[in-house]
């Protein structure tokens, strides 16, 4: 168990490793100047759709790989980022048994069973463990994006894809809107005003810290423990409360043009605005480390598809395979959309986001009920990375190892994720 | 009963020896087991065999292939480790990687036994290594019990007060119950939540505290004329659209060539358009308006196009906050038939599409005529920030496009459109109604800053009173409400009123962990678990027999000591399943025991099941909550549910099932018995709309997961997960054959027949149920589209098959179709059934899984209950009363 820190103390503490802010207090010219002197960061997004793809379409021919494979019929909206992309086939996490979690231990590669005592368990998430090492640069260390519809879409137990250092799950905004909201807006108050906020706030915390002491006391270990949840959510509070004073004189940067989404919109759109938002909080260097937890009914429904996301995913040749394919066709598109945009916005030194940007796309279902294989593409430059291929590894290759490869290349320190067993070597270098 | 605890380790050789118990009491549902673990004493020589002749000469000691050693897996599964070498040789052997193509074949029938010996085995195993032994954790309040802790606690209801809580985690999926602490998570965000709920619902509570000096609420009542708007608007729109335009562009077609911007249309499309639209709702539109009562009334229409298909019922903005009532005079006509008689009552849905998001709040019959309407009276409450305008329509799908399918049959058959059901006289709001009594916290506050004193004494007084309300009679700390005060002080500070700025700390109160968590820090806990206080005990069978917290009568037993004597409690058991708050119990507990949450996985499919509508299904959920909690008021055997001759229904299902009441309808929204009749397929789960409608896919009956829910619910004998892997057969689809045909492909594998073997002739026996749960004799193959047929149009049948439900249970007797099925269940199953229920119970109440420590506690329990009858309220008052309930 952590000892209990005073906001105090994680206040110095976040005031000493803070770079940010120091930074911007330079003014706006010559942060600029300053940022393009030093390397551009890099960014790391996850998407995970859940409910797998159609094996038939969606896979390049195993036997035609390197630069020169053709795109499949899944793939093919892809078509204009082919070389900007590279397709993993072979990868898969060898703890998960359960064939209606798509997302659950995609990014940890966890074993369910694996304490002794307990019926779950996961461990942290590729994408904590780079906002770990990226979070203090940026009003956000990570952000978590997700969906109304997550039960129905085959993600399985968690609130996001995001899983914490303990394998706790951390909660997702569910809606374009309160992204929207969280990343951009807030600027219409004055300094004073949300200082005051942000002083009411602290009290709020001050308050629920002193009933915790009261019903900590006399607890057995395993309560407290898990009592301490409760703890650590008032710690992440107060670590974004101490962020956001630092961060209280610098305005939140809002990309021209973006409007507050819609309150509820088709699966489809809401992707698509989703993507826009994540283009647009990197853009505003907002957060360098973003996952979304994708939409499959909604997005089926939006399409027109009377078929149930579940049975859809259990296709047979006939109707139920024809849903499936347009699912793939669809999100394969969306995906495009959003390469367009990292593609189309330039950073201070005139290269691309995209170019510092590693987007990882895929589910740990295949499909049907197949956990091997995982559909797996990596898009973008930001862990330096072959684009561009298609790369078969040995069967069974574990996910952990991909993420690992990822994580190492975007300059995380990391010895190993999950039941990771090196980097794959395909796709270095 | 146990009284004391094992001595050791929970996962050491004791542990395991009671797993050979638990697989012995399952009653046939495993071979007797062997006292060493996982494996049974059948299973183990087999497995043993198949591996000597499948794995070994490639996979054994000395250059093991691909370092895979099998020679040396030990049968006892006690680690993780274990376990994992086990499933990779149950994944290989699933996938049909393993043996590898150039090897010899293993005999199908051998490798069926060791796959379903060894899928069962790691379950067991699974069990053992996960039992988390006798501990119940510490807990915070799941999304049911908060809200419902927030009605008792302030006095309102959320939903009529539209305090929203769908933002919280709805908290089921990981653990078996939402009450097991090991499932319930906690996230800054979700403490967010909290925090805004808690607002939000002091507000809407807070919303009619009367003002220091302002004037008194003037109670209005404001009706309006259902004729007034809506047969206004649609008498112009079809005078001057539909029917005016048609007559301009007739008049432009027989011009002879002159302009259509003569006749006021920018162009010669526009004005073939109008034709069209004529065409398509002139005649819909011309029959609502000349309709008998379309002048003193407005007849509701499905959402064929923006016109009446919804009543709004508004309160404007310059209405008070309170208590209101809301009345709609509502009748339906003489040939609407039975199930096109209810109204919706709910929120959204002003554009009558998807997007705009009706959600219904309740459903109600509709008894009256158009000569004889009946006023129907709804309560809401009006606050700052909830809803303050409400729509009626008829019952029906969520789905326009359902609308426009049935309009569209209706007019393939009639040459109209759909013929209305439903005439509506006038609705209107009154309010706001001043309360009887003052709910206590408005008193409570209300007095406490009209006392006499300091201000910053008072605020500290109501504060410490409402957290020991809140924190179920704990006092709080003086550190807290010192914080508290400060954060009075800020409100006060920023300019508000005493009565606006108490608020805030007692929405702090309601995040705040004494409240939350379901907790008592003043005992100590010793590691071998102690004896609850009064107050831990009165606070855990209230959320269990409520999900709610204890009350006022409870509370005092605690403070007299009087809830240890054990009298004392059976008669609170008694008094607190009386209690209309134990209907949240029923709902809750058997929504997830017999898992109900797969109900809403599907989209049902409107064409060929347009009456089994949200409304619809969720009245048949209501159905299995209510037959529970009748079995429980009633002390009935609980072996009722796997049959009776009679079902709990109200109006809206009995219309569904086409039941009545010994010759006279049943009518009302409120669930009841019903005697049924000698010849019904109806009566226990296995009979209801809910249960067998989740046994499907929204469109087609799904015999293997009806089989695998009988298995798993009702003969307490659950199958294997799903297993990853497995190579699906595809070659069926699409092909005009039977479902039994269609999965006679299961018995082809071994991978599949191990398990297929026992689930599918349960499932097929119950075929007789369509996907929606009706009765039928015939199943068919549909075509695309559909065809009229004088007044009834449906969809296209290609082929059809009478139903064959025959079968036999595997390794068992066999049965000839749905009723002998039932009764077979019945009389051979009883007792397993019982006692899965009777686990699910003491997980439930206790709040953590079901250790195999539990045994000899469980089958005291069953053997009890037995003897009894198995009579529900009784065995509700045993896990009470059991030495388990009043341990942490």
């Amino acid at each position: 168990m952590e000892k209990p820190v005073s906001r105090r103390t994680i206040l110095r503490a976040a005031g000493s490793t803070i770079a940010l802010p120091l930074f911007a207090s330079l003014g706006p010219a010559r942060s600029a100047r300053a940022a393009a002197a030093t390397a551009r960061p890099k960014r790391m997004v996850f998407l995970g759709f859940g409910w797998g793809v159609t094996n038939e379409t969606w896979f390049p021919d195993r036997n035609s790989t390197g630069a020169g494979y053709a795109l499949p019929e899944g793939l093919k909206p892809l078509e204009r980022h082919k070389d900007r992309f590279t397709v993993i086939q072979g990868l898969s996490n060898k703890f998960t048994t359960e064939a209606h979690w798509g997302s659950t231990f995609w990014l940890t590669g966890a074993n369910r069973y694996g304490e002794p005592g307990k019926s779950f368990t996961n461990s942290i998430s590729a994408d904590q463990v780079a906002a770990a090492a990226f979070g203090d640069a940026t009003r956000f260390a990570s952000l978590q994006c997700g969906t109304l519809d997550a039960a129905n879409s085959g993600h399985g137990p968690g609130l996001s894809l995001a899983w914490d250092s303990r394998g706790r799950p951390l909660a997702a905004l569910d809606t374009p809107v309160h992204v929207f909201h969280r990343l951009f807006s807030g600027e219409s108050q004055s300094l004073a005003e949300r200082q005051a906020l942000l002083a009411a706030q602290e009290s709020v915390l001050d308050a629920v810290r002193a009933d915790a002491a009261r019903v900590k006391k006399g607890l057995s270990t395993a309560d407290a423990d898990k009592l301490d949840e409760y703890l650590q959510s008032i710690r992440d509070i107060e670590t974004r409360l101490a962020k956001e004073k630092q961060w209280l004189t610098v305005p939140k940067p809002k990309p021209e043009g973006l409007i507050e989404p819609a309150a509820s919109m088709p699966g489809h759109d809401e992707i698509k605005v989703m993507y826009d938002l994540v283009a647009a909080a990197l853009q505003a260097d907002a957060t360098r480390v973003i996952t979304y937890r994708q939409p499959v009914g909604t997005l089926l429904k939006g399409l027109g598809i009377n078929v149930a996301p579940h049975d859809m995913s259990h296709y047979q040749p006939g109707e139920r395979m024809e849903a499936s394919k347009k699912r793939d066709a669809k999100q394969s598109a969306l995906l495009a959309g959003l390469l367009d945009r990292l593609q189309a916005i330039k950073e201070p030194d005139g290269t691309s986001l995209l170019d510092h940007t590693t987007v990882a796309y895929g589910s740990n279902i295949r499909s049907i009920h197949y956990l091997d294989n995982c559909p797996t593409l990596v898009a973008g430059g930001g862990s330096g990375i072959r684009l561009g291929e298609h790369v078969v590894v040995a069967d069974k290759t574990p996910l952990a190892n991909l993420w690992l490869t990822l994580l190492r290349g975007a300059g995380v320190q990391a010895e190993r994720h999950g039941d990771s067993t090196g980097v794959i070597t395909e796709i270095t270098g | 009963m146990l009284t004391t605890r094992p001595p050791e380790s929970r996962h050491g050789a004791r542990v395991l020896s009671a797993i050979a118990a638990v697989i012995t009491s399952l009653g046939g549902a495993a071979s007797a087991a062997s006292p060493e673990g996982a494996f049974s004493n059948a299973s183990q020589p087999l497995v043993q065999a198949f591996l000597k002749t499948s794995c070994l000469e490639c996979h054994a000691a000395e250059e093991p292939e691909a370092g895979v050693r099998l020679d040396d897996l030990p049968f006892q599964i006690t680690t993780v480790e274990i376990a994992e070498r086990w499933q990779k040789v149950l994944n290989v052997l699933n996938s049909g990687e393993m043996p590898p193509e150039d090897k010899p074949r293993p005999d199908e029938k051998a490798k069926r036994e060791v796959l379903a010996a060894l899928s069962r085995a790691l379950v067991v195993a699974r069990k053992t290594i996960g039992d988390q032994g006798r501990t119940t954790l510490v807990r915070r309040l799941n999304r049911r019990e908060y809200r419902h802790t927030l009605r008792d606690l302030l006095g309102i209801d959320l939903d009529a007060a539209g305090v929203d809580t769908s933002s919280l985690p709805d908290d089921t999926g990981t653990a078996a119950f939402d009450t097991i602490g090991s499932g319930l998570f906690m996230s800054s965000d979700q403490f967010e939540q909290y925090l805004a709920i808690g607002r939000a619902a002091i507000e809407a509570a807070a919303s009619d505290w009367p003002r220091p000096g302002a004037p008194k609420p003037e109670r209005k009542t404001v009706r309006r004329e259902a004729e007034t708007q809506a047969r206004k608007r649609i008498e112009a729109l079809y005078k001057n659209y539909f029917l005016g335009g048609f007559n301009k562009a007739k008049e432009w077609e027989a011009s002879g060539g002159k302009s259509p911007k003569e006749f006021g249309f920018p162009d010669e499309a526009e004005a073939r358009f109008r034709m069209l639209q004529y065409e398509r709702h002139g005649p819909y539109l011309e029959r609502f308006l000349k309709m008998p009562h379309a002048d003193t009334g407005a007849y509701l229409m499905l959402a064929t196009g923006n016109y009446h298909h919804a009543e709004e019922i508004a309160v404007p903005a310059t209405a008070p906050p309170g208590d209101y009532l809301l009345r709609v005079r509502i009748g339906a006509t003489a040939h609407a038939p039975p199930l096109r008689r209810f109204m919706e009552f709910g929120v959204g849905g002003e554009k009558g599409d998807d997007e705009s998001g009706f959600k219904a709040i309740d459903t109600f019959q509709v008894t009256g005529t158009i000569d004889q309407p009946q006023v129907i009276e709804i309560p809401v409450r009006v606050s700052a920030h909830g809803p303050r305008a409400w729509h009626v329509r008829e019952k029906r799908y969520n789905d326009v496009a359902a609308d426009q399918f049935r309009n569209a049959l209706a007019k393939a058959a009639n040459g109209v459109g759909l013929e209305h059901a439903l005439w509506i006289d006038w609705v209107e709001w009154e309010g706001p109604i001043p309360r009887a009594s003052p709910s206590p916290i408005r008193k409570h506050v209300f007095d406490g800053l009209a006392a006499k004193g300091q201000e910053s004494d008072l605020a500290k007084t109501i504060l410490r009173r409402f957290a020991t309300l809140a924190f179920r009679g704990a006092a709080p700390s003086r550190e807290f409400l010192d914080r508290l005060l400060t954060v009075y002080k800020t409100k006060r500070d920023a300019g508000a009123e005493p009565i606006e700025a108490i608020r805030e700390p007692m929405a702090v109160i309601l995040a705040s962990p004494g409240f939350l968590y379901l907790a008592d820090p003043l005992a100590e806990a010793g590691p071998g678990g102690r004896r609850l206080s009064a107050r831990e005990l009165a606070t855990r069978l209230s959320y269990f027999l409520w999900s709610a917290p204890p009350d006022d009568e409870l509370l005092a037993l605690v403070a007299s000591g009087e809830l240890s004597n054990p009298d004392v409690l059976a008669k609170q058991v008694e008094r607190m399943l009386a209690h209309e708050k134990s209907r949240d119990f029923a709902a809750g507990f058997t929504h997830q025991w017999l898992g109900l949450d797969r109900l809403d996985f599907f989209r049902f499919d409107y064409e060929l099941f347009p009456d089994f509508d949200e409304a619809t299904r969720e009245a048949a959920k209501h159905e299995v909550y209510e037959t529970f909690h009748a079995l429980v008021t009633g002390n009935l055997d609980a072996r009722t549910l796997l049959k009776s001759d009679f079902v709990v229904v109200n109006g809206l299902l009995a219309a569904y099932y086409g039941l009545d009441d010994g010759g006279s309808p049943v009518i009302g929204d409120a669930f009841r018995v019903v005697k049924l009749p000698k010849e019904s397929p109806r009566g226990g789960l296995l009979g209801m709309a809910a249960i067998l409608a989740m046994g499907s896919n929204g469109e087609r009956t799904s015999p293997v997961e009806r089989g695998a829910w009988v298995l798993r619910k009702l003969m307490n004998d659950p199958p294997p997960p799903a297993p990853p892997n497995v190579p699906q057969l595809t070659r069926l689809e699409s092909k005009e054959i039977t479902t039994r045909e269609r999965l006679w492909m299961h018995q082809e594998q071994a991978q599949c027949n191990q398990c297929h073997r026992v689930i599918d002739p349960i499932g097929f026996g119950l075929e007789n149920f369509d996907a929606a749960g009706r009765w039928r004799t015939e199943e068919h193959f549909y075509g695309r589209g559909w065809v009229v047929k004088g007044e009834l149009a449906g969809k296209v049948v290609k082929k059809s098959w009478s139903i064959e439900p025959a079968g036999a249970f595997h390794g068992g007797p066999a049965f000839k179709d749905s009723f002998e099925l039932r009764q077979q269940i019945a009389t051979r199953h009883g007792d397993a059934f019982a006692r899965g229920l009777i686990e699910n119970l003491f997980a439930y109440a206790l709040g953590r899984p079901v250790s195999f420590a539990d045994t000899d506690t469980l089958d005291a329990l069953a053997r009890t209950a037995k003897d009894n009858d198995y009579r529900l309220r009784d065995i509700l008052q045993a896990i009470v009363a059991s030495d388990e309930f009043h341990t942490k």
